[in-house]
């Protein structure tokens, strides 16, 4: 008795259909599987037996074969359990005619016949779907993930005895079997946003707290330099806060990401909150980028969508922060291994901390005890090609605790004063967002910071007065062609948060304000 | 007995300004430090005055003095016999100073040798060269024993047998840099170590521009040997001009941009030292014929911490928006978050960024890194 099975596996964040051939015929009794194997599938078939056995089944003493086509392709991961279990019931004839036609089966099977939660349930059952796959049986604890996907059944199942039901009845399936359907708008509406810290928290730091706006506008990359304990790591963390709620495209390219790395949570169906991911800086190239036989998605495509914070910059490794150069300017990476050539997508904002000299007080030379080559070695650590690629870079000074509680009295006097919270702040980031949206109409950009230098006359044109001034800028503050162009694109997000169409010299004045100093970071 | 002039001298915060003034009002050092605390409080600041009462109460004044002297260093003060004459001429004295080993004589010919700490190998060169010759003919050289120029021709011109007098911007019984260790050592037995700041005091950056008025002060010529644009050693130069001293400047080609500074000066009218020969002789003959250093015709340009008129003036050009941000500006860069909250007049950060910016544009401000400002020197 033959019969296919459907199934998925994944290659990078995509997904292909697997076909699981189960064939069961007299010969001696054995069961051998075949098509490029990885150990956790090949050791699938004494979950399958045992599996099987506890729920009740008795398997022949037949000859059993199995194969997972393409059989070309290295399968790996303990999904395939399930539709091989489905194949042996099916070719032993406990499966009603018609029951796993235009079906698709994920799921690890325990010993005791539970079905447990499989990783990449989102971008298969997508592909399902692209394929005209009717209906999927996936572990329970995954539904939600998969209920997210329009246009396919989806059916959440717990234990191999359910199924076997499920498979025999005829009329009342949905009973058995219950289908799960989740409305996408539902999922956004309620999650609420999980607090996480609120701008109007910190005191003071105006002007790194405007450069993270700015920044987040834009999507622009941000450096955050200063002494210890100034709130480097506060703004950082309240950035994603004031990014955009995330779109429903968006969300289930975040959601995908952290499907394939195996990370959402039981129950989760979509991620509705921007990323933050905030490596260790012993982080190794492998886990930042992305990495294995079979590549696994690496904290830079966690972080898609979203923020990647990297804190005290120079004390990651050089080479490690060099791999991200493509990645940025791609915002997708692509890993080569032996296993095959995945590609993931690696959209973030780049958020870096660090002090600017070892002591933390440079350039406040009343504090600062470094001496000009102690301050030029401790940059020297910082990866140049990373640098170059801050859009903006501010310095934060130390808010000693009196001006702190000062501050505070003040401000409860003049309400003006009050610093502006998250909420406010994205209002205007939304605001500035939707005006680059419509600019960017059909092309490939979103954001401003994404403008190649090729396009900058398009996208970032100035009236002639002002190019005369920016000429001025360039010759007098000594710009190079990248840092000229940096200014350019931080000037247009300016403008765009005043809603101003055209860019006007102030806008220029204030982006040059915050571009990376060239005497500053001259010891690189 | 000057062990109440080395009190006076000694009190931080108390600069020589302020030591002016309390001298002009009392008399003496031993009257300032009897005087009561209502009469001092209306020359000094309320952070001047805590700092007074302060040494008071925690200084022994003889045993003070007794440890300067265990450590060889010696207190002058300006109505001392042995005060240099040239120090003596020039606008604001220091009141006292220390020094180890032997002061400049008055009747031997000084001349300063300064320019770049990162100089080039040309400048090594010349400053190696030219401290030889210096010291071979028995002329002193005046330098601030920093690295680059500094110290290599001083260390050349102690080599060649001649004296040399290292005058720092910290307390004597320090060295700094470090790494002229050797060099502080060779100038103690064979010349002279002095400042104007007490046995102790730290190198800071804002006690280099006085130090610098010191070393031309010192001296009858000074000699630039490479010196960027806006650098500290143009500085000095204008101290030298304002004290009436000769300049002579090492020509540069126009494409170094260490030779930036050298060159400005050349093409402001500075002498051109072309060989040493030549300079050592119209130098001698200046010297001879009149003790006193000549004045060149130039421009009245000059920086320092000092009263300077200049700053008025590009006050008053500014528009009216930016004077008071300038006014807040200071020659130590201050970050944008200090000038935001002492201006406090309902500007938004992005419009005071936008401002500052326009300062620097402007010539009169800089940026020194991403948010901290300060005032351009004139």
């Amino acid at each position: 008795m033959f019969c296919t099975i459907t199934s998925g596996a994944l290659l990078g964040i995509s997904a292909y259909l697997v076909g699981v051939e189960v064939d069961i015929d007299r010969g001696l009794p054995a069961f051998s599987m075949v098509g490029l194997l990885g150990s956790e599938v090949r050791e699938s078939k004494e979950r399958v037996c045992v599996a099987l056995k506890n729920a009740g089944l008795d398997i022949p003493p037949m000859r059993i074969t199995v194969n997972l086509s393409p059989a070309d392709r290295k399968k790996e991961g303990t999904a395939f359990d399930l539709p091989i279990a489905v194949g042996i019931l099916n070719a032993l004839g406990k499966v009603r005619e018609g029951a796993i036609k235009d079906t698709l089966f994920l799921g690890e099977l325990g010993l005791n016949g539970e079905i447990k939660k499989v990783r990449g349930v989102l971008p298969i059952v997508r592909e399902a779907v692209k394929n005209g796959i009717k209906q999927c049986v996936i572990p329970k604890s995954n539904v939600s993930e998969g209920a997210v996907i329009p246009g396919i059944t989806v059916r959440g199942v717990e234990n191999i005895r359910e199924l076997i039901a499920f498979f025999q009845e005829e009329k009342d399936q949905d009973n058995i079997l219950p289908r799960i359907l989740l409305e996408t708008d539902d999922i956004f509406q309620k999650t609420e946003e999980e607090k996480t810290g609120d701008f109007e928290e910190i005191r003071g730091q105006e002007n790194a707290k405007r450069a993270a706006l700015i920044a987040a506008a834009g999507f622009h990359n941000l450096l955050l330099a200063g002494p210890p304990g100034v709130g480097k790591s506060m703004i950082a963390k309240r950035i994603p806060g004031i990014l955009p709620r995330l779109t429903l495209e968006e969300s289930l390219e975040v959601t995908t990401v952290a499907s394939v790395a195996g990370l959402l949570k039981e129950g989760e169906a979509l991620i509705t909150k921007r990323p933050f991911q905030a490596p260790h800086h012993t982080i190794s190239q492998a886990a930042l980028i992305g990495g294995n036989a079979i590549p696994k998605p690496g904290v830079i495509s966690l972080a898609h969508r979203g923020v990647l914070f990297l804190d005290e910059l120079p004390e990651f490794q050089r080479n490690i922060l060099d791999c991200m150069r493509q990645p940025i300017e791609e915002h997708q990476v692509h890993i080569a291994r032996n296993g095959g050539t995945v590609t993931y997508p690696a959209h973030f904002m780049l958020v870096a901390a660090m002090n600017p000299c070892p002591c933390g007080y440079y350039p406040d030379k009343n504090k600062c005890r470094c001496t000009e080559v102690q301050v030029r070695k401790y940059m020297a650590h910082v990866s140049g090609p990373i640098l170059d690629r801050m859009d903006l870079c501010v310095e934060l000074q130390n808010v000693d605790i009196g001006r702190l509680q000062e501050q505070g009295k003040k401000e409860s006097s003049r309400a003006k004063m009050l610093p502006a919270s998250s909420e406010q702040l994205r209002k205007q980031v939304v605001f500035a967002r939707k005006i680059q949206e419509e600019r960017f109409g059909e092309t490939d950009y979103h954001f401003n910071a994404e403008i190649s230098a090729a396009d900058m006359e398009r996208f970032c044109c100035l009236g002639k007065a002002e190019k005369a001034f920016m000429e001025m800028l360039y010759h007098k503050l000594e710009l190079g062609a990248r840092a000229y162009h940096r200014i350019l694109k931080v000037a247009r997000t300016i403008a765009d948060l005043e809603g101003c169409m055209e860019i006007r010299e102030e806008h220029l004045l204030e982006a040059a304000c915050y571009r990376p100093a060239q005497d500053y970071w001259k010891g690189i | 007995m000057r062990r109440y002039d080395y009190w006076l001298c000694s009190i931080p915060g108390i600069g020589n300004r302020s030591i002016e003034k309390l001298l002009g009002r009392f008399g003496s050092a031993k009257d300032v430090y009897t005087a009561k605390d209502g009469e001092l409080a209306e020359l000094l600041k309320e952070g001047q005055l805590a700092e007074v009462r302060n040494s008071r109460r925690n200084w022994i004044p003889d045993k003070e003095y007794g440890k300067l002297k265990e450590k060889g260093i010696v207190f002058l003060t300006r109505e001392d016999a042995d005060y240099p004459d040239r120090l003596m001429m020039i606008p604001d004295a220091p009141y006292g100073i220390f020094y180890k080993g032997a002061l400049p004589s008055n009747d031997i010919l000084s001349v300063a040798i300064i320019g770049a700490r990162d100089c080039s190998e040309y400048g090594s060169y010349v400053a190696g060269e030219l401290g030889r010759f210096l010291g071979e003919r028995g002329v002193q050289v005046i330098s601030g024993m920093a690295r680059g120029i500094d110290g290599i021709s001083q260390e050349a011109a102690l080599l060649a047998g001649g004296s040399t007098t290292g005058v720092l911007g910290c307390g004597v019984d320090i060295c700094y840099p470090k790494q002229n260790q050797a060099l502080y050592h060779k100038i103690l037995e064979r010349g002279c170590i002095l400042s104007s700041y007490p046995p102790g005091t730290l190198p800071k950056a804002q006690n280099f521009p006085p130090r610098n008025r010191i070393v031309s002060g010192l001296a009858d010529a000074v000699v630039v040997i490479e010196a960027r644009n806006k650098s500290g050693t143009l500085i000095t130069v204008d101290m030298a001009l304002e004290q009436g001293k000769e300049v002579y400047v090492v020509p540069g080609r126009i494409t170094d941009r260490l030779s930036d500074g050298c060159n400005g000066l050349l093409k402001q009218g500075a002498g051109i030292l072309l060989s040493p020969e030549e300079f050592l002789a119209e130098i001698r003959e200046l010297w001879e014929g009149n003790r006193l250093p000549v004045k060149i015709e130039r421009r009245n340009q000059s920086v320092s911490g000092m009263e300077n008129p200049k700053e008025k003036s590009v006050l008053l050009k500014l528009p009216e928006e930016l004077q008071r941000i300038y006014e807040l500006l200071d020659y130590m860069p201050k970050s944008v978050e200090e000038i935001w909250a002492k201006l406090a007049d309902g500007t938004g950060i992005s419009e005071l960024n936008i401002k500052l910016m326009k300062l620097c544009l402007m010539d009169v401000a800089v940026q020194e890194s991403n948010g901290y400002f300060g005032r351009k020197a004139i």
